[in-house]
């Protein structure tokens, strides 16, 4: 009995002293940061910069290309086109040179915008706001983009392949959609993800 | 809105601004001003205590149900 009761009148008064602040937290650091100078979204941001510059610059050399092809002499140049094995040439005809610049254009070209979309998507996330509806429609842009442009390069070597340079290009296989189809497929989740990141931060920004 | 912030009449009854409500129970004017137009979504514990507390009433006081169309959902207003 005796022995007890100084233990609890230690124990009350430490019940008034306040509580001490919070020490800063000692512990494994993740091994890169998320923002700031060095940091993975930094690098991030110069990756999508330089295959934005460099895409920009294909694009437009592409551009360039298609026009001209409209107005070279085909007929005159003998150009002949054939497979990796060598096998069957044809001749380079203008409706040919002009789908297949004009493929490649479009090619390079929704990658383009696929990149704008995503450095667009990137400035909200360096201001801290990256969900946010507008973002949501972006990335639903990116995935019917990615769809577009995959889609249609499957397309594209089945015409080639059927009509206009036939023994030239083999089609490709329903096997090599599977890919594409799993990126559009990512991409729209992310976009759903998003749209309830958004609705939940519109939410909580209505909270009072 | 279904449920309406009865603020305006509790203000006036009390002879309050706006302004020193927000004061007393720590929010921005801004907020509350969502709260009197009834475009809040939510209200947290801690805020309708403080609001409790210094207009004097009780939650009911604050609040009441109008039946009426529900309302929008939040993606609809992003759309």
């Amino acid at each position: 009995m005796t022995a007890d009761r100084p233990t609890t009148e230690r124990k009350s008064p430490a019940r008034t002293v306040p509580l001490l602040p919070k020490m800063p937290r000692i512990g494994v650091k993740a091994p890169f940061r998320t923002l700031g100078p060095g940091s993975v979204s930094s690098l991030l941001k110069i990756a999508l910069d330089v295959a934005y510059v460099l895409l920009m610059i294909i694009t437009a050399v592409l551009l360039l290309l298609l026009l001209t092809s409209v107005f070279i002499p085909i007929a005159n140049l003998n150009i002949t086109v054939s497979n990796d094995e060598g096998g069957r040439q044809q001749p380079l005809t203008r409706p040919l040179l002009l789908f297949g610049v004009g493929a490649l254009t479009a090619y390079f070209g929704g990658f383009l915008m696929i990149l704008r979309n995503l450095r667009l998507i990137f400035r909200t996330l360096t201001i801290g706001d990256p969900f946010q509806p507008g973002n949501v429609r972006r990335l639903r842009q990116v995935g019917l983009i990615l769809a577009v442009v995959t889609g249609g390069v499957w397309v594209a070597q089945g015409v080639v392949a059927a009509r206009l340079a036939p023994g030239v290009m083999e089609p490709q296989g329903f096997g090599e959609l599977l890919t594409p189809i799993f990126s559009v497929l990512v991409v729209f989740v992310l976009a759903e993800v998003f749209r309830e990141g958004a609705r939940l931060r519109r939410e909580s920004e209505l909270t009072i | 809105m279904a449920i309406k912030v009865q603020l305006d009449r509790l203000l006036v009854e009390r002879r309050m601004s706006l302004t020193e409500l927000a004061d007393r129970v720590g929010v921005t004017v801004a907020n509350l001003s969502i709260l009197k137009t009834g475009k809040a979504r939510a209200v947290r514990f801690t805020t309708l205590y403080a609001l409790c507390r210094e207009l004097d009433c009780q939650p009911g006081d604050l609040l009441s149900y109008e039946p009426g169309p529900p309302e929008p959902d939040l993606d609809d207003e992003e759309a």
